[in-house]
């Protein structure tokens, strides 16, 4: 029994870890470039499950265009009523930029919960595999290893992004220091629009992958900005390296309580360890003075 | 002179007379009126509001109550407490109604109580609380009968009845039809569930001994918290101790989210039994693409005639009325006939006490089986008088379907394995 709870924890701190670590990703990237803490990143959740949805129902389109007409309008969504509506206008007075943010998701909530409440039986169709499969005695289902290994490549992406490319490069600049950034001649707007439109790419594939197993409901979104929000301020806020760690360690805590004690406590205990980690590391696990 | 004197006087004395009885008279006509409050936003009250206006305009098509028509006022309490007390005041005081029907959760119910005590005397009314769950109310009765005389609940989930009645039925369910010997226990973290977990002093032990005295072994237990998202540790575990059936005894967690990690885990061959919620509407075979298929579930939302106005009842609500009947909505229609029988049977809604020791006795058809209330303790007879079926999602062609698997009498399909289903 030991050696099959053992196992477990293993595979699913694995697999948490890295469906966590697709759920913060855009909303670190926010924090680590535009330096802002996103109240309204559930948004980007109600609107690729309800956006895909209404645009299968409503415009009888199939599921692949209508992901792709949703990931046009998500995109549209954060450049337009976020970025131009509300943080370019506020970047200074972020008190009014965050009640915004929050108003703006909970407006976006109370929509979807209007226009397709629980009774019309929103569902979103991208089961990739159905199915079980084990990994030495522990059983998982296909759709989560494949939500795992999306989180994985998509964070490869970004990172080899940051790295290897010169918007990367550009941007790394721009999260440790705006200033000297802007004096090389960084064109810093053009970055936070590009910044923007990234952020909502890893949410959006994360409730697609997610869907199968996962509750799409109006009220959805409130709690993956908390998943996103806890694995953020844990890694240090806006630093990817330590969004990375933090998911992991936050899927590790998910499965060892899951397995070991009882699951209700799991959120729980992921909060205590982030509030002592914030005790007695100030900041998170990494500095948050850099993207990466 | 006299005779002119007199002959005023008699104008003057038929003048009273005929302006008391033409008072009588229209104090004898005049509509009888109910208030409904509910939460307007949500879909349980709308049903429940749709499911009372269609027993008004029913009874009123039948001649209303002792022939004195019915008039529904409605109420949006916006799920607000301070607004329900200042709704229940205004219903109570300035409209005059005879029954508040509360058509929504129990906190509402609480608060209508404790507002209706202290208004009873001046203004008599009766009050329903119709999709409150718990034992919250009924309790208030029992301790304090004097004053909350007038509270009466109609919702399946009062403790006792679980405990005593659908403990017993569910083991029995779970040996014939599932052929279980061995159970999984799983509570939602919530105060209904709290007398299941630990037992009711002086009335049972918890639900695990009674499955254990009904010759279920429970090899597994544990509660979910209600924000939960994960449960596949829980199923990995339970496949793990060889349960054979999975009891589920929740109705507000992220049912869609345990459905569908039940369907990819170890014990997705094992029964998954669910009590209530989204498993037992119609969106759950879409809200779960199809995973939900082989779980059963109590359920009221079927097209089976346990009464005859059981059919009936479902379409004129949908056809007419445009709404789903979703819970609260059965017995809050139910409940306005049960009032409707005891007030002709205590001669009108006059007098109040006469009024209450009918609402006691009183026994009438209803959409699902007999409405009537315990004389003591004022929650709706249970089980075998008011019947909520437990149903199993089944295939019907390319779509899913909940199907009565039990009470035998009301049966329209065999229980399968969720593997054979799947097949």
């Amino acid at each position: 029994m030991l050696a099959y709870k053992l196992q477990s924890v293993l595979v699913y701190a694995f697999v948490w870890g890295s469906i966590y670590l697709l759920i913060s990703l855009g909303f670190s990237l926010i924090c680590g470039v535009l330096r802002i803490f996103h109240l309204g990143y559930g948004v980007t959740f109600v609107l690729a499950a309800y956006g895909t949805w209404a645009l299968m129902h409503e415009l009888q389109l199939g599921l692949w265009p209508a992901i792709g007409l949703m990931f046009v309008v998500q995109i549209a969504f954060a450049l337009l009523v976020f970025y131009k509506g509300i943080f370019q206008r506020y970047l200074e007075q972020e008190e009014i930029l965050l009640t915004l943010s929050m108003l703006v998701f909970l407006a976006v909530t109370h929509l979807a919960n209007y226009s397709y409440p629980v009774t019309a039986g929103v569902s979103i169709p991208t089961t990739i595999i159905d199915g079980t499969f084990k990994i030495g005695k522990v059983r998982l289902s296909y759709q989560m290893l494949f939500a795992a290994l999306t989180g994985i490549g998509v964070t490869l992406v970004f990172v080899w992004m940051f790295l290897k490319t010169r918007v990367g490069l550009i941007i790394r600049a721009m999260s440790q220091d705006i200033q000297a950034s802007r004096l090389m001649g960084a064109d810093v707007s053009r970055m936070y629009f590009l910044a923007m439109a990234l952020s909502v790419i890893p949410p959006t594939i994360c409730v697609l992958m997610i869907a199968p197993f996962w509750s799409v409901d109006p009220l959805m979104g409130a709690p993956l900005l908390t998943t996103a929000m806890l694995v953020s301020i844990l890694g240090g806020l806006g630093n990817l390296k330590g969004s990375i760690v933090a998911s992991y360690l936050i899927g590790f805590i998910h499965a060892f309580i899951s397995f070991f004690y009882v699951s209700r406590f799991m959120g729980f205990a992921a909060l205590v360890i982030t509030l002592l980690v914030m005790i007695f590391k100030r900041g998170g696990l990494y500095p948050g003075e850099t993207i990466w | 002179m006299n005779r002119k004197k007199s002959g005023v006087v008699v104008s003057v004395v038929l003048f009273f007379v005929l302006a008391c009885s033409t008072g009588a008279m229209a104090q004898t006509s005049a509509p009888i009126k109910i208030g409904f409050m509910g939460n307007l936003s949500a879909a349980f009250s709308l049903s429940a509001k749709g499911a009372a206006q269609m027993a008004v305009d029913e009874m009123n098509s039948a001649g209303g109550i002792a022939g004195r028509p019915l008039e529904l006022i409605v109420e949006d309490t916006k799920g607000e407490i301070p607004k329900a007390v200042e709704l229940y005041k205004k219903l109570v005081m300035t409209d005059k109604v005879s029954a508040v029907v509360i058509g929504e959760k129990v906190e509402m119910a609480v608060a209508g109580m404790e507002i209706g005590a202290e208004l009873f005397r001046e203004f008599p009314h009766i009050m329903f609380s119709t999709i409150g769950s718990g034992d919250v109310i009924w309790h208030h009765v029992r301790d304090n009968y004097e004053k909350y005389k007038f509270g009466f609940q109609t919702y399946y989930s009062v403790s006792t009845n679980y405990l005593n009645i659908w403990g017993p039925l569910n083991a029995q369910v779970f040996k014939e039809l599932a052929g279980a010997k061995k159970v999984a226990l799983v509570y939602e973290d919530m105060e209904w569930t709290k007398p299941l977990r630990k037992g009711l002093k002086d009335v049972s032990p918890p639900l695990k001994e009674v499955y254990a005295q009904n010759g279920l072994k429970v090899v597994y237990e544990t509660t979910l918290s209600t924000d939960q998202k994960m449960f596949t540790s829980v199923f990995e575990e339970i496949a793990a101790m060889e349960a054979d059936v999975i009891d589920a005894t929740v109705g507000y967690i992220d049912e869609g989210a345990l459905i569908k990690q039940w369907e990819q885990s170890s014990a997705r061959d094992l029964p998954l039994y669910i009590w209530g919620g989204l498993a037992g509407m119609p969106p759950a075979w879409k809200v779960t693409e199809g995973k939900c298929l082989g779980v059963l579930v109590g359920s009221s939302m079927i097209r089976v005639p346990i009464t005859e106005k059981t059919i009936p009842f479902m379409d004129n609500l949908m056809g007419k009325y445009k709404v789903g009947p979703i819970f609260g909505s059965h017995t809050t229609y139910d409940t306005l006939y049960g009032f409707k029988k005891a007030a002709e049977n205590a001669g009108g809604v006059g007098n109040i006490e006469a009024l209450i020791k009918s609402l006691e006795n009183v026994e009438e058809v209803a959409v699902l089986g007999t409405i009537g209330w315990d004389a003591k303790l004022h929650y709706n007879l249970p089980y075998p008088k008011y019947v909520t079926p437990i149903v199993q999602w089944q295939k019907e062609g390319d779509q899913g379907a909940m199907k009565v698997i039990f009470p035998a009498e009301y049966a329209n399909a065999k229980y399968m394995p969720p593997a054979e289903l799947r097949k």
